[in-house]
């Protein structure tokens, strides 16, 4: 039923903000007054900031991330993102997804390829979609709940047919019996309604639906991770951080479902924690100063979280600065530390520390000790 | 003859006959009485190729329509693409009856906002379903939803949600076989895309205020010129310049959705945009130029080949292909009809048979149009859509549904879901008459080879027919049946 390698207890979750989230509004360098100066209406105040260290703070709507930094569950990398410097939303997101330039396959695809991880449930993705950072994995199913993967009205004749029919097929023969055995394995565990533990508590309905939906991909994962199915990724979206207009109206819900999401989740999972590291990624940051319509503008430096499996928790943030001679482009902050670099960091306590130059070719990595 | 068993012979349900009784009020169309041509070879001859290809999926008259048209197969497929590529020659009543109950697609602009966006989002994804379900217009509804993705608007950001359904009529529908160029300008000016890509707020009042990109930005890299065409930043940040003071009123004023050009927040002064000048005080203009000059760009021409050929050909098109469809493109000053010609006429596109995935749209609707299905394009179809992650005028980003294979894999298992749905009649507003279809196809032997759109194998007749009886679910489920 399971996958027997050794670090199958290990699960990696990899959640994507799109849309760039503006990392200077999610972890302020408040105090920086470049900062205040580029951003006259729509700083975050020193006063209103959580206090990370004497420099940094974290979006008050971001407040209850704020006791796992301070017991050292979570590490922020500010000023991260990657060397693609076209500011699309889609190339940078595919050259994230991807681990870089002209290579086959995404980054969660070659590090489950690299380790053997190639059990029907090794790699989930919750949304309608599979992400670019699972292609070439050696299964990857995508599904938006539990309950869509219960056999249901089909009946084993039928799967075993099904079978017949796509196992010889080049294109989808994989994904089939991947989808199949799936099918099998999880129609027992959505059969019960999910209890969290430790006390824990999604967002619902009342949080907003972004918070709820988000909440419950989570808490998906969750039951999927509790349940020792042989997960080893599973990758989550939280859409529409584009925030050109009125930055403040579109990030203020998105961060309170990222914040009541991974909070919850961290509780939920209990001494599981410490098994499973939770990536939080996007694009790139966005421009230093703001526009016109009190947005922000696509930039280059973002923000990345590492979220348990064994982080050492606080900042990881070489400042580079927000005067005009630190700004690169037509005003971006600077791209200090790869994105690659803090992957490497959290994939080598996921059984592949020797495998991190196959999975970032191309990459002379100095990994972050995220 | 098929009998009910046989239909639940693989879904294992019990209600097939619960959605005939529900259909009644929608008014769906009933079938033509159709003559049908069942595919012979051991693989898919010419004729199933293009209709595979190029519409949403074959009906039971289908083959032997396009047969009727020429002495060849190719001389038949070749008259067909010249009657497709006229759509408003082919009379398209059965779908213009199927469509009279979405009273909002007609409404003006300004009246759309009478009107709750989830009703206006119903009824296009309704008229979407139906369309291509019942369009004799194929190849046109299948370009309505290319330039549908390649101009992607999602309905559920601001204004969109009243404004895509003219943005539907009047930018894609309207133009999806003319000119490139004047789909271009009518999508840049489109209400909708002004509010989905921020175009309205793209203002310079002072020397201080900086241009909002984002249209800019897509413009270049998704609607023109493609991401690697040769544009710097400076370019992004020059077309935003030509772009600025177009706007549209919102609805909370009078003349709501109109579109309009304020002077005082256009940035005048003299710019650069892919090595053209612009003179100051071109004023409104500079809009004009601008998107002539991307539409008439040499990567402009390379970059729609190459997704009109991933969307015809193959997910990796040949450069060869490419290159003729591109050359086509420019020669005829961006004609799409001129280049689509092209692309049906390079040997590359008659190889390519069966290749490619169809999406999920494409895979449900053609199992409506191969069973003669009666549907309404109702919100218990159009939920399937949703769970395969396809559901129309929602995708969040300016790039589109996405065309190739590999995006769509993970979601198999809804689309069997679907399959073995439709087939025990467990859709809502949606049925089968199978009975009829059977008729129309000359018994159970006929229906495999309709689907499988070639002659069967001796295991796959053991495993579809059984006791006689046709298993249309697990035939709808097949590989053979996903492909196109």
């Amino acid at each position: 039923m399971l996958d027997s390698q050794p670090d199958d207890a290990r699960t990696l979750v990899a959640i994507f903000l799109r849309g760039a989230a503006d990392g200077l509004a999610l972890v302020p360098p408040v105090g920086d007054d470049d900062y205040h100066r580029a951003r006259p209406r729509i700083a975050i105040a020193a006063r209103e900031g959580l206090k990370l260290d004497g420099f940094f703070a974290l979006n008050p709507q971001l407040a209850e991330l704020l006791p796992l930094f301070q017991e050292g569950q979570l590490s922020i990398v500010h000023a991260c993102g990657s060397d693609d410097d076209t500011r699309s939303h889609f190339e940078a997101q595919d050259l994230m997804e991807h681990g870089g330039t002209s290579v086959a396959g995404g980054w969660i695809g070659r590090w489950l390829r690299c380790t053997g991880g190639n059990g029907a449930l090794s790699a989930l993705s919750f949304g309608a979609q599979l992400p670019e950072s699972l292609r070439g994995a050696p299964s990857a199913t995508a599904l938006q709940s539990l309950d869509e993967l219960r056999p249901g009205e089909d009946t084993p004749q039928l799967r075993a047919e099904l079978a017949e029919l796509y196992r010889g097929d080049t294109l989808l023969g994989a994904s089939a019996l991947a989808a199949l055995s799936a099918a099998e394995r999880i129609g027992a565990l959505a059969a019960a309604p999910y209890v969290p533990e430790h006390g824990a508590s999604y967002a619902t309905s009342t949080d907003g639906e972004l918070a709820r939906d988000f909440g419950g991909g989570l808490a998906r994962i969750a039951q999927l991770v509790k349940a020792d199915l042989g997960v080893r990724a599973a990758t989550l979206d939280l859409d529409g951080w584009d925030s050109h207009f009125v930055q403040e109206t579109t990030i203020t819900p998105r961060l309170r479902a990222l914040a009541l999401g991974l909070s919850a989740f961290a509780r939920d999972l209990g001494p599981r924690l410490s098994t499973t590291s939770i990536v939080v990624m996007t694009e790139f940051g966005r421009r230093v100063g703001e526009n016109g319509s009190l947005g922000t503008d696509h930039g280059r430096g973002g923000v990345f979280f590492v979220l348990g499996g064994g982080t050492s928790g606080g900042m990881h943030c070489r400042w580079p600065g927000l005067g005009t001679g630190s700004l690169i482009g037509p005003g971006d902050l600077d791209v200090v530390h790869d994105y690659r670099d803090a992957l490497a960091g959290v994939l080598a306590r996921h059984g592949a520390a020797q495998e991190l130059p196959r999975i970032f070719p191309g990459r002379k990595l100095a990994p972050l000790p995220v | 003859m098929i009998s009910r068993r046989g239909f639940l012979a693989a879904s294992g349900g019990a209600l097939w006959l619960a959605g005939c009784e529900r259909i009644a009020h929608f008014g769906a169309p009933a079938p033509e009485a159709v003559v049908f041509s069942a595919p012979g070879d051991a693989s898919a001859d010419l004729v199933q190729h293009v209709l595979a290809r190029c519409s949403f999926g074959i009906c039971p008259g289908d083959r032997a329509a396009l047969l009727a048209l020429g002495a060849t197969q190719e001389s038949a497929a070749q008259a067909w693409f010249e009657q497709q590529l006229e759509p408003q020659k082919l009379d398209d009543e059965l779908c213009e009856r199927a469509l009279r109950r979405c009273d909002t697609l007609d409404a003006p602009l300004g009246e759309l906002y009478e009107y709750k966006p989830q009703v206006l989002l119903s009824e296009l994804t309704a008229a979407a379903l139906l369309r291509a379900t019942y369009s004799k217009r194929q190849l046109h509804e299948v370009l309505v939803e290319f330039w549908s993705d390649h101009f992607n608007i999602d309905s559920s950001k601001a204004e969109c949600a009243w404004l895509k359904t003219g943005d539907d009529r009047e930018v894609i529908r309207k133009h999806a076989l003319g000119r490139f160029e004047e789909l271009l300008v009518a999508s840049a000016f489109s209400p909708a895309m002004l509010w989905y890509l921020d175009g309205r707020a793209n203002v310079k009042r002072t020397s201080d205020e900086r241009p909002n990109e984002n249209y800019a930005r897509e413009l270049l890299e998704l609607h023109t010129l493609g991401v690697h065409g040769g544009y710097t930043q400076q370019d992004v940040m020059e077309a935003a310049r030509c772009l600025s003071g177009w706007s549209v009123r919102d609805r909370h004023g009078l003349r709501k959705a109109r579109v309009e050009f304020h002077a005082d927040e256009h940035d005048d002064g003299r710019k650069c945009v892919l090595g053209v000048e612009i003179p100051a005080g071109g004023g409104e203009r500079d809009a004009r130029i601008l998107l002539e000059t991307v539409a008439r760009h040499p990567a402009t021409a390379t970059h729609l080949a190459t997704k009109l050929c991933r969307r015809f050909l193959a997910d990796e098109p040949p450069a060869q292909a490419i290159e003729a469809v591109a050359a086509a493109f420019r020669a005829s000053a961006g004609e799409i009809k001129a280049t689509l010609r092209a692309l049906f006429a390079s040997p590359e596109f008659a190889q390519s048979r069966g290749t490619k995935l169809k999406r999920p749209f494409h895979y449900a609707v053609s199992m409506l149009r191969a069973t003669q299905a009666q549907t309404d394009g109702g919100p218990a179809l159009a939920s399937y859509l949703a769970r395969m992650g396809h559901a129309p005028f929602q995708y969040p980003t300016p790039d589109g549904y996405p065309q190739e294979a590999s995006a769509w894999q993970g979601a198999l298992f809804w689309r069997w879901k679907l399959a073995l749905a439709l087939a025990g009649g467990h859709i809502e507003g949606t049925r089968i008459d199978g009975a009829r279809l059977l008729g129309e196809v000359g018994g159970p032997a006929g229906l495999l080879a309709h689907l499988l759109g070639r002659a069967p194998q001796a295991r796959e007749r053991e495993l579809f027919l059984q006791n006689g009886e046709a298993r249309l679910g697990l035939l709808l489920a097949a590989p053979e049946f996903q492909r196109c």
